[in-house]
């Protein structure tokens, strides 16, 4: 990532805050074009658990912890992104 | 990069640890009913997404862009407040707290036409789930914002410094715990089907 | 003892403990007609034993608050107390109350009582908790105001502590809650739900906050922790507290008539109110490891860390334990609402109390900063007989409930509510050993306070 914005001329956040943004956007395209299904809504999620993440590493700094603090955003998004993903794949017959 | 994070790393979150122990304990209500409403929608999947149709979709999108760059800006001020720049860092605290307020009121919007429409709680388990979820991610907004102005205020007082900005980075780490709900919330409630 | 008027605190403190005592009591003859049914009949039917038990409880409890706010708001504001005078006066108008009002239920019918307080002016009476003839429920508001208004400007004129603004929190809440004690509309429906507004937005909500303020109080006093640390648990606790226990509240609104949203939001909220009860637990213990000295008051300690402990226990597991509306369906109004009841209770609001009146009695009573060795003796093993028996009335009562539930409520024939009280008498039985041994216990608490008065103090090097 560091690289990346430094290549690109902009500061590390700058950077997650432009992937957010493409995130939801598609995110969004995604609903308002119709799409349903079990894949895209898993895509949708996954996409959303990334999003998370990026906030947690990067916004929240949990990137830059080390030990048990650097984990818990990531166990959050890790434990019901399982059980939704889970309902989901249930709900379709 | 492996060379200058070891500069950086640390044991614990930025902030204070007792905020830390907060949006923990906050976070797993949300994990909670977010894992509700999916096991929920398994028994009444025709019924969630038939009204999930019913709800704004372009007024979410423009929510969680509004809590998205909130949040960097709020990233900005702590950024700023490390070089000792208090004016930035309190510009950029009342440029997120606006749009925190930006939520707020498309937020409100999207409730009265839904209160017009006489929905309400118990009008079916998809609107229970959807006004409970967002309505108590609502309050968190309020509660954030709060915080944020109450730093803020502080910041304009020359509180805070480069050595010294656990109150800004305790705000900033319970504002993001906002944003970080909705990014889940958004996809779950609004689109996946 | 710092200030002169926190004396004031004493006579709050005796009478508590004594009325603790004929809580115990009428406990135990509640507990023996529940296996022997018509012991005391007709001198003490049940329904007035179990008045005189919880309301003697209630009582006793409010008044260990106020002689506990009596006692460190002082101290925190470091400023004497608005007025001594005011304090003594209410406590007597609040013993006086407080006796008639028990008086008044073992020597009249509970008609009778109604008709010659004149409940018909404004009916409050006849409801769990509530029983007091609505004069007294008048009395205790007299009281509470002016014994808020006398902690008020005490806070007001002296240091504001956070311990003290979040114990003001608490009283105020605490006063303002009663007032729907007041309110009884027809519907029952209603009724009930305003009902719970006193009941559990008092020992889930407010009432937490009392607890977290006088525990925080006697960590710095006996562990020298910097007040920083343990102001921030505190706030912590508090936002925990108060988020997960107001919705909480729908944990009472699954049957009773109320919209079915209640069912997701009580079962959600209340399932996470464990979690600031564990918080304190979390922080009772570190602090103490943390203590910068060793306070020769060691009873003192082992209750506020008892407290922690046991109000996790009983409030946080066996709370959340029924809590959940599907398993609620199935326990509700059994005997592990009674186990839950007594362990929660007992471990967070009797615990709090001994807790700090092991702090302050011996300062009350002269020392310097503890009993002698001999009489902490003594007060240590209450401590453990009162515990663990409190414990095993909880696991009997749980047992009972377990197997209550089975047959009443589940499996192919149900069986009908006295059959399946003949087969869990035994569990009754226990309950009722143990509550003995509680009663022990009790005993060995109050000689502890007349124990080894010649001796000199304990140090801390015992
Ligand atoms: C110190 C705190 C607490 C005290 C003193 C306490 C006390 C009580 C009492 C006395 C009752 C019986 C009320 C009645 O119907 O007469 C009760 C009911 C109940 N409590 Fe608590 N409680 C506490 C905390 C909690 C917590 C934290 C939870 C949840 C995690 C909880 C869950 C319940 C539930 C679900 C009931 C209703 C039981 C039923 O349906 O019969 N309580 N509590
Ligand atoms: C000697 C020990 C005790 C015995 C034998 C005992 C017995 C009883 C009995 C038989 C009931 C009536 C249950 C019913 O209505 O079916 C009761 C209710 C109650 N007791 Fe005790 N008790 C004892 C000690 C305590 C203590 C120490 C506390 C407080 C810490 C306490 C708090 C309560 C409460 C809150 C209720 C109402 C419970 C509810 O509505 O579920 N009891 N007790
Ligand atoms: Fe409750």
């Amino acid at each position: 990532m560091k690289r990346l914005s430094e290549l690109l001329g902009i500061r590390p956040c700058t950077l997650i805050y432009l992937l957010l943004i493409s995130f939801s956007l598609t995110t969004f395209l995604v609903a308002k074009m119709g799409f349903s299904g079990l894949g895209l809504s898993l895509m949708v999620l996954f996409l959303a658990l990334i999003k998370g993440q990026l906030v947690g590493s990067y916004f929240m700094g949990l990137g830059r912890v080390r030990g048990i603090w650097r984990w818990p955003v990531f166990i959050w998004l890790f434990i019901p992104g399982i059980l939704i993903g889970m309902a989901f794949y249930l709900s379709y017959p | 990069m492996t060379a200058d994070r070891s500069v950086l790393q640390s044991n614990y979150p930025p902030g204070d640890l007792a905020i830390w122990i907060f949006i923990l304990a906050e976070l797993t209500v949300f994990a909670v009913f977010f894992a509700a409403y999916a096991f929920t929608r398994l028994q009444h999947v025709e019924l969630f997404n038939e009204y999930q149709l019913t709800l704004d979709r372009e007024a979410a999108l423009i929510n969680t862009l509004a809590l998205i760059t909130s949040s960097y800006f709020v990233v900005r001020a702590v950024s700023a407040i490390k070089v000792d720049d208090r004016r930035r860092c309190v510009h950029w605290l009342l440029a997120a707290i606006s749009m925190g307020l930006l939520f707020l009121i498309v937020k409100t919007f999207e409730y009265v036409h839904h209160y017009s429409e006489g929905i309400n709680l118990s009008s079916n388990t998809f609107y229970m789930f959807y006004l409970s979820l967002t309505f108590f991610h609502f309050m968190h907004v309020i509660m954030g914002m709060v915080i944020l102005a109450a730093i803020a205020v502080m910041a304009a007082r020359g509180k805070y410094s480069r050595q010294e900005h656990t109150g800004i980075e305790s705000g900033a780490s319970y504002w993001h715990m906002v944003d970080l709900v909705w990014l889940i919330l958004f996809p779950l409630v609004y689109v996946m089907r | 003892m710092q200030y002169q008027s926190q004396a004031v605190a004493k006579p709050y403190f005796i009478a508590a403990i004594a009325l603790f005592v004929a809580q115990v009591l009428f406990g135990l003859i509640m507990g023996l007609q529940y296996v022997v049914g018509d012991f005391l009949f007709p001198e003490i039917p049940f329904n007035v034993a179990r008045m005189v038990h919880t309301n003697a409880l209630i009582v006793w409890l409010l008044m260990a608050f106020m002689g506990a706010s009596y006692y460190l708001v002082p101290e925190e504001a470091e400023t004497e107390l608005y007025s001594p005078a005011l304090a003594t006066l209410m406590f007597w108008v609040f013993l006086v109350a407080a006796a008639l009002t028990v008086a008044g239920y073992l020597l009249l019918s509970y008609s009778t009582l109604a008709e010659i307080t004149m409940n018909k002016l404004l009916p409050t009476m006849g409801r769990e908790f509530l029983e007091q003839p609505t004069i007294t429920k008048i009395g205790i508001v007299i009281v509470a105001l002016a014994f808020l208004f006398n902690v008020g400007m005490t806070i007001l004129r002296g240091r504001k502590t956070v311990i003290n603004l979040v114990l003001l929190l608490g009283l105020t809440g605490l006063a303002v809650f009663f007032l729907f004690a007041f309110y009884n509309p027809v519907n029952l429906v209603l009724d009930k739900y305003f009902w719970w507004w006193v009941v559990h937005l008092w020992v889930e909500g407010v009432w937490e906050l009392i607890l977290g303020a006088i525990l925080a109080f006697v960590l710095v006093k006996t562990t020298g922790v910097d007040r920083e640390v343990i102001e921030k648990w505190l706030y912590v606790i508090i936002a925990m507290t108060l988020i997960t226990g107001i919705v909480g509240t729908g944990h009472h609104y699954y049957w009773i008539g109320t919209p079915e949203y209640w069912q997701w939001w009580g079962s959600i909220f209340s399932a996470m109110e464990p979690i600031p009860f564990f918080m304190m637990t979390v922080f009772a213990f570190n602090v103490v490891n943390k203590r910068r000295r060793d306070h020769p008051n060691k009873p003192a300690m082992l209750w506020a860390l008892g407290t922690a402990v046991m109000a996790f226990l009983g409030a946080g597991v066996w709370g959340f334990l029924h809590t959940l509306s599907p398993v609620n369906y199935y326990t509700h109004g059994s005997q592990i609402t009674a186990a839950h009841g007594h362990m929660a209770f007992y471990g967070a609001y009797v615990m709090i109390n001994i807790t700090i009146i092991s702090y302050a009695m011996p300062l009350l009573r002269g020392r310097n900063a503890a009993n002698s060795a001999k009489s902490q003796i003594w007060e240590m093993w209450s401590f453990w007989l009162m515990t663990i028996s409190m414990v095993f009335i909880t696991l009997f009562l749980t047992g009972a409930g377990i197997l209550q539930a089975y047959l009443q409520r589940m499996g192919e024939n149900p069986q009908p509510f006295m059959v399946v009280q003949e087969h869990i008498s035994l569990f009754y039985w226990l309950r009722e050993i143990a509550g003995v041994i509680f009663l022990i216990g009790l005993v060995v608490y109050i000689a502890s306070f007349f124990v080894g008065q010649n001796d000199p103090e304990a140090t801390t090097a015992n």
